[in-house]
């Protein structure tokens, strides 16, 4: 028994060099950007100034605009195609619907090195071209296998017979999905969508192949920057995206658990 | 109200036949139990009543008019499933009143009605409770209340009993026969429980393989099974078999077993009886022919079990092994490896026709 | 048999279909022609919109089979992926393991959410946030300054050993989640059952946890490594001039040296590769789903 006890406060000691492994550098990269050095120069000194300096950075404003922009359209039109096609794929049985399923994973497993460049190839063939409509077409495909997942996880746990207690009192198609499906499913449609605004939100690769100067998002203006050289706005900048995306996910995690064990 | 006439109806999935030329009779007011095992078709012939699947060939009416194309939500039936179904994001009430509320009654008259259904099932006061805050029983019982409050021409329940523990399961027998009797609907009711069909049923259609094996009154089909199937599948029986002769059977072994009820044979034909295990005596000594007609064998008990009430011999006789139930009213026990006789009258021996 | 009877009656693609159609035309015009496109692309000599004439040709996978460089850089980047999995697994399963296995209730569910939490934030960013900690003058080193005696020099800065820290803070989270599902499923009594049959803690370990995690651990493995395989931010950032990979070379086809016949034939050979790896996991992978 002592030795269990050993190991198990090793485990927990593991555990917690684990934790500051993966937020060790996220949490200096947020001290850092209320640090008065421009060259993160210690000690310490409290400043501000490099979040105001953002305000005054119009390019990163009108890139952080067109993020939000992009990711909420994303987030609707997701969670209305994928709730959707969720619901085609529970109830009805068809030939090929094994295959259907199958495709929502490449464009979950493909990296987005390659589906990146292929939008771009095909978008640019077909006229498209690059720019915030292109990265929009580009953030929607990414994001709504996840909903389809997502949404199709929660339908596991709908019981068939509640649609046909339904029917059998007289409901017809609309009036079932309205109010006995879709109250049902709504947890599983919010989660979907705040993985969709997290999916098309953070997004780096595919914007970056499909952007142009003009017609940018934040991660990919924030990637020129990098490249550029560090700056303290930089930091200023990366740890408000990390504090919205996490926050994002602690809400999507709250609502997915909540609809996957009630 | 009205009654349910189903005619030749047959359903294939795939090479499987669910359902094979099934016609059953469904009067007006009565309460009907479909029994069989599992795979039976029991549940596809309800769900062709229910409309939820269609027949591939056959008639279903209801009160007269064909139905059998007509979809589930046009039917005007009502249903209690086995796990009961209830919207779990509505309250008692807001389930109850669902089938009134998609066909747009006045909400006036919606809530009277609700409060009517849910006294009628004796949950007056739940109907703000959500459905996981409920008992089990209480949760049949809504489900119930929902089925009932559209009115519907007939009501069919899917072992609706059978998530229930035996004693709330008798407790909800007798309380589901009260209702129905009060608002007098035609009830069909799916079991895989016989005791529960002889209980509860004016009628019983026994299934098996998709076809009807038999139909009648519980008594009937108890008293005169007319396959070894029905004879086991509702009840016990001791099955013999051997030759018609006119008036019973003859065993392989000569003996002749007379027998007073069942089909009327022509002699010589293979035939079986069957004799249920509460009609057969037993008593110690040696056997001879009865002067009464009885039919009398001789036999070793190979093992008793006590049940309280009664207690069941196992009594072997040439190769067959027989049940016999025996009332315990204080008198001597018999002792395994004991010699016996058996002995019961040719009216308790029902003749079938071998298939 | 009565649930196939319900389907059946409102079965068919036809009521599906209006249900289905925009989301999967969506990926069709999004993700598989594009994907159709690039094959296509990969055997022209020109970009056809570039208004030059162009051939059919098979020059430009005759560029990735002729010049090494190409070759080189794949099984670099095949490298990189072998060694973040391991380290992935190193540092993840045991992680796992204590989450699964030693840690309850609800300490157990806030410190999952924790690991995985980070995950789903940004990644450049997160990557980003090393360049910080792993430069010279950076914190690791005033850290290890303050504390060590003696002077030492601390930049991993633009150095391989700063791309595998990177990759493994950014896809680590990922085989915690896998084999924490898979281990997680393994029913406590199995493992009691194996010690009251005198098995000591290594040959449970051995023989019964780590064969019935296997299908997590292959689905991590495979997660982590086909888009490792295809990074080129990561090596962009933290490896600098060293951070030359198979993925960086298609970049640059793309934004720098704009041949994107060559960096669409590229693409389409990390595809297959890709492919060819999920198809080995692919059993595994449904298995763990």
């Amino acid at each position: 028994m002592a030795t269990t006890r050993i190991l198990e406060g090793l485990g927990r000691l593991y555990i917690w060099l684990l934790l500051a492994f993966l937020y060790l550098p996220i949490i200096i990269m947020a001290l850092m950007s209320f640090n008065v050095s421009p060259f993160y120069q210690l000690p310490f000194e409290w400043t501000t100034e490099w979040y105001a300096a953002l305000w005054q950075n119009d390019q990163l404003i009108a890139a952080t605009w067109n993020s939000i922009e992009i990711a909420v359209i994303t987030t609707l039109i997701c969670t209305v195609l994928g709730s959707a096609a969720s619901l085609a794929l529970y109830r009805y049985d068809f030939r090929g619907k094994k295959f259907l399923q199958a495709l929502l994973f490449p464009p979950i497993a493909i990296p987005w090195l390659i589906t990146g460049t292929a939008m771009l190839i095909f978008f640019f063939g077909v006229g498209i071209g690059r720019g915030l409509f292109a990265i929009l077409l580009g953030h929607v495909a990414l994001a709504l296998p996840y909903v389809i997942v997502v949404v199709s996880a929660r339908l596991q746990t709908f019981a068939p017979e509640l649609e046909e207690a339904a029917r059998s009192l007289g409901a017809n198609q609309w009036q079932v999905t309205s109010r006995v499906t879709l109250p049902w499913i709504m947890p599983g449609v919010i989660a979907g969508g705040l993985f969709a605004f997290a999916v098309s939100f953070d997004q780096f690769v595919v914007s970056y192949f499909l952007s142009t100067p003009g017609q940018t998002t934040l991660p990919v203006e924030i990637y020129a920057a990098i490249r550029k050289g560090f700056t303290p706005e930089i930091n200023a900048v990366s740890t408000i995206i990390i504090v919205v995306s996490m926050a994002l996910m602690l809400l999507t995690a709250r609502f997915f658990k909540f609809g996957g064990e009630k | 109200m009205a009654g349910v006439q189903v005619s030749n109806v047959s359903r294939s999935f795939g090479a499987h036949k669910a359902l094979d030329d099934v016609s059953i009779d469904f009067a007006d007011g009565g309460f009907y139990a479909l029994l069989g095992p599992s795979g039976s078709g029991k549940t596809t012939l309800l769900r062709q009543i229910a409309g939820f699947d269609f027949p591939d060939s056959g008639r279903i009416a209801i009160g007269g008019e064909s139905v059998e194309r007509v979809p589930v939500e046009k039917r005007r039936i009502g249903m209690v499933f086995q796990n009961y179904a209830l919207f779990p994001n509505m309250s008692v009430a807001d389930n109850v009143a669902f089938g009134l509320s998609v066909r747009g009654e006045p909400k006036a008259t919606t809530a009277t009605e609700v409060q009517r259904a849910l006294d009628l099932v004796q949950l007056s006061k739940l109907g703000g409770r959500r459905p996981h805050q409920l008992s089990g029983g209480q949760r049949q019982r809504v489900a119930l209340a929902r089925a009932i409050v559209t009115k519907p021409r007939v009501l069919l329940l899917d072992e609706p009993l059978g998530a229930l523990d035996k004693a709330l399961r008798v407790d909800m027998q007798i309380e589901l026969k009260r209702i129905q009797r009060e608002i007098g609907i035609t009830t069909i009711f799916v079991t895989h429980d016989q005791e529960e069909a002889l209980t509860m049923s004016d009628r019983i259609g026994i299934l098996r393989d998709g076809r009807l094996v038999q139909e009648g009154p519980p008594e009937e089909i108890y008293d005169r099974p007319q396959s070894e199937f029905a004879a086991t599948f509702l009840g016990d029986a001791n099955i013999f078999r051997g030759d018609a002769t006119g008036d019973g059977i003859r065993l392989s072994d000569g003996t002749a077993i007379a027998a007073g009820a069942g089909a009327k044979l022509t002699a010589g034909a293979r035939a079986s009886c069957a004799v249920r295990p509460e009609r057969i005596q037993i008593s110690t000594g040696a056997g001879r022919s009865d002067a009464g007609g009885a039919n009398v064998l001789n036999g070793q008990v190979s093992k008793r079990i006590f049940a309280g009430s009664n207690s069941t011999y196992f009594v072997d006789r040439d190769g067959q092994t027989l049940k016999v139930i025996i009332q315990n009213t204080g008198a001597e026990r018999l002792a395994e490896g004991q010699d016996v006789v058996l002995r019961w009258s040719p009216e308790s021996t029902v003749l079938i026709a071998a298939v | 048999m009565a649930a196939q009877g319900a389907t059946a009656t409102r079965s068919g693609l036809r009521s599906a279909l209006p249900l289905l159609a925009p989301a999967y035309l969506w990926l069709t015009v999004a993700i598989f022609l594009p994907l159709s496109a690039m094959v296509f692309f990969s055997f022209m000599t020109e970009l056809s919109l570039s208004g030059k004439p162009w051939a059919f040709t098979l020059g430009n996978y005759a560029a990735f089979f002729s010049q090494s460089l190409y070759l080189t850089l794949l099984l670099a980047s095949l490298r990189l992926g072998l060694e973040v999995t391991l380290w992935c697994i190193v540092i993840g399963y045991p992680a796992a393991y204590v989450l699964a296995k030693v840690l309850k209730g609800r300490s157990r569910e806030a410190i999952f959410l924790l690991v995985i939490l980070p995950f789903w934030s940004n990644g450049l960013v997160r990557i980003f946030s090393w360049a910080m900690v792993l430069r010279e003058g950076g914190i690791l080193d005033t850290a290890l300054n303050a504390v060590l005696p003696f002077k030492i020099n601390i930049d991993l800065m633009y150095s391989y050993p700063a791309v595998i820290i990177g990759l493994v803070h950014s896809y680590v989270p990922y085989m915690v989640l896998t084999c924490y599902l898979t281990l997680q499923a393994i029913d406590d009594s199995l493992i009691e059952a194996g010690r009251s049959l005198g098995a000591t803690r290594l040959q449970v370990l051995k023989r019964i946890i780590i064969p019935l995690s296997m299908p997590g651990l292959v689905a991590g493995a495979a997660l982590i490594f086909v888009p490792v395989v295809g990074s080129f931010m990561e090596p962009r950032i933290l490896g600098g001039r060293t951070g030359t990979f198979y993925g960086t070379v298609i970049e640059d086809q793309f934004v720098a040296v704009f041949n994107w016949p060559l960096g669409a034939a590229l693409s389409f050979i990390l595809l297959a590769v890709v492919l060819v790896i999920l198809a080995v996991a692919s059993p595994v992978l449904r298995r763990a789903a």
